[in-house]
């Protein structure tokens, strides 16, 4: 083969690829002008500070931010220690047992689950059975698809940490327990934290586990045995209905999400790169 | 084909007159070991004195199953299933082998160095506690001690006394791995295994840690596996060749670089294969 015909072909690949980078950034950018074009003139103070009303009535978002916090906060705290701790067996102990395979495979399908499943399934334990939505309930349903985002995200970055480095541990006679905790998750923290991260932003953004759990509420409530507000309900209310003022809301909910979890990232990171 | 050695062969002359070596007393005595990795038989019936207080050396081709004997020494085959030794390796007469006796005592014991520096995601002188922390529970100023001691032994000290609390991901390879010895002396251990320390450094690193090893003796006993024979030469009272899982020979370095008794470790040592 001639040089000018590698030369050809790898100018060509340069330039398919960066084609494609382009359109997909273009999308993305698309996504985020028209939100923040049609968020922006809605979000004003009213949105932080009323409640869901009736259309016409100048009603905000208040409840719903406010429930999605306590969903999403209860879910990371049900979720994130059975992620992790779930990964470290799997990427630890788990890569030869039987139990590990299981495990994985099971994990896997939990991943790419359809979130209404999820949904269903905590409707038939936790809502049905105790009767009625609750607070509980959607943080629960959240909890379940956060899970297998961190232990897919876990295993995955301890896989990455070098097998020198358990063994220098080990090699000090340390116990696993402690090469585990003061090693390897160390030198994978950055890697789990962006996997912990990434499945709150998951959760940041449900909908269909909600709507059969903590089911929205349009009043104010912190209570979580009963039915609780979040953005992505109201969001899915309002951007369907007739009225302009609540479709103007949603825009400014979806915008405010967006910008929570793109905020959670970047200081997230810049809070590692210099924890290093 | 004659015995005697290529008198053009001249490692012989950077080999320093030991006459003390065999006579100190053994420290780590192998019996009668065999071991598997699965169905792959790595060593067969090795029998190996290794005396207290000296360098003794391994050396052979790569595969020959000398960096298995020393993950034997502190149980590191341990931590994966299907690798198994039989036989006994009696350290002060204990048989560190069996699997009554917890490995992590015998590593506590047993020390190791690798071939590529593994400074742990911390600062300096966290690396240092680390080891430190798991067995003793010590004073800040006993710690600081501890760990001063350490550096000065590793001969760091000088270019990380003032870094102490930074990352030691940040150190040099070299220095990385002075660090990791730093930190293995600071758990106390009887014996130091060094698995090709300087495969990856550079000639000048590679002589401080010589040194090291050559000052190290004092109070340890140390056994490293190196590719390096000029190495074995010039820090090892000992050396042993081992060639497809079998000990060949072992004898004071001074005879075996200069006079070996087999064939097979003449020809090794004089470059025809290997």
């Amino acid at each position: 083969m001639s040089l000018a015909v590698r030369r050809a072909k790898d100018y060509t690949v340069k330039v398919v690829s960066t084609a494609f980078a382009v359109v997909a950034l273009f999308l993305l950018a698309w996504i985020l002008f028209t939100l923040v074009q049609k968020g922006l003139p809605a979000l004003n103070l009213n949105v932080f500070t009323r409640m869901t009303l009736p259309p016409g009535h100048e009603g905000g978002l208040l409840n719903a931010i406010v429930g999605s916090l306590i969903q999403i906060g209860l879910a990371m705290l049900i979720g994130t220690p059975i992620g992790l701790l779930a990964g470290t067996f799997l990427a630890e102990n788990g890569k030869t047992s039987k139990l590990g395979h299981i495990a994985r495979f099971v994990n896997d399908i939990l991943l790419s689950a359809p979130s209404i499943l999820v949904g269903l399934f905590v409707y038939a334990f936790l809502v049905n059975p105790f009767g009625g939505f609750s607070g509980w309930a959607g943080s629960v349903a959240l909890a379940i698809l956060v899970i297998p985002v961190i232990v897919r995200t876990t295993e995955d970055m301890l896989n990455l940490v070098p097998i020198g480095l358990r063994e220098a541990a080990y090699a000090l006679g340390a116990p696993q327990w402690k090469v585990v905790m003061m090693v390897t998750w160390r030198a994978a923290r950055a890697g789990i934290m962006t996997g912990i991260l990434l499945s709150i932003a998951r959760a940041a953004g449900e909908t269909a586990p909600l709507l059969f759990t903590s089911l929205g509420n349009n009043s104010w409530s912190t209570d979580l045995s009963r039915p609780m507000a979040s953005l992505p309900i109201a969001i899915y209310q309002y951007a369907g209905s007739p009225f302009d003022d609540w479709v103007a809301l949603a825009w400014a909910g979806a915008l405010l999400i967006t910008v929570s979890v793109l905020l959670l990232n970047i200081i997230s990171r810049l809070v590692l790169a210099k924890t290093g | 084909m004659t015995s005697a050695v290529d008198p053009t062969f001249n490692i012989a002359s950077s080999v320093a007159a030991k006459p003390d070596a065999v006579q100190a007393p053994t420290k780590v005595k192998v019996e009668g070991l065999n071991f598997y990795y699965g169905q792959n038989h790595a060593l067969k019936n090795i029998n190996f004195e290794i005396p207290e207080k000296r360098v003794t050396a391994m050396i052979g081709p790569s595969g020959c199953g000398k960096s298995t004997l020393l993950r034997v020494f502190n149980r590191m085959y341990d931590l994966y299933p299907g690798q198994r030794a039989e036989g006994q390796v009696l350290f002060d007469g204990v048989n560190i082998v069996g699997k009554e006796l917890d490995p992590t005592i015998v590593r506590t014991r047993i020390g190791m160095v690798f071939q590529k520096p593994t400074p742990f995601p911390m600062s300096i002188y966290d690396n240092i506690a680390f080891g430190v922390r798991l067995h003793e529970n010590l004073s800040k100023s006993k710690m600081d001690e501890r760990v001063e001691s350490c550096l000065r032994k590793a001969a760091i000290w000088d270019e990380a006394k003032d870094r102490l609390h930074t990352s030691a991901l940040g150190l040099s390879g070299g220095q990385q791995q002075r660090l990791c010895i730093a930190r293995t002396i600071a758990v106390q251990p009887e014996v130091i295994l060094l698995d090709e320390p300087t495969s990856a450094l550079d000639p000048i690193s590679t002589s401080k840690i010589e040194d090291l090893i050559d000052e190290l003796k004092q109070d340890f006993t140390i056994v490293i596996v190196t590719h390096n024979m000029q190495q074995a030469a010039r820090c090892a009272d000992i050396t042993a060749f081992f060639y497809l899982g079998e000990l060949v020979e072992v004898a004071p370095s001074d005879v075996i670089f200069t006079n070996p008794r087999q064939i097979k470790t003449r020809d090794y040592i004089t470059g025809r294969f290997g």
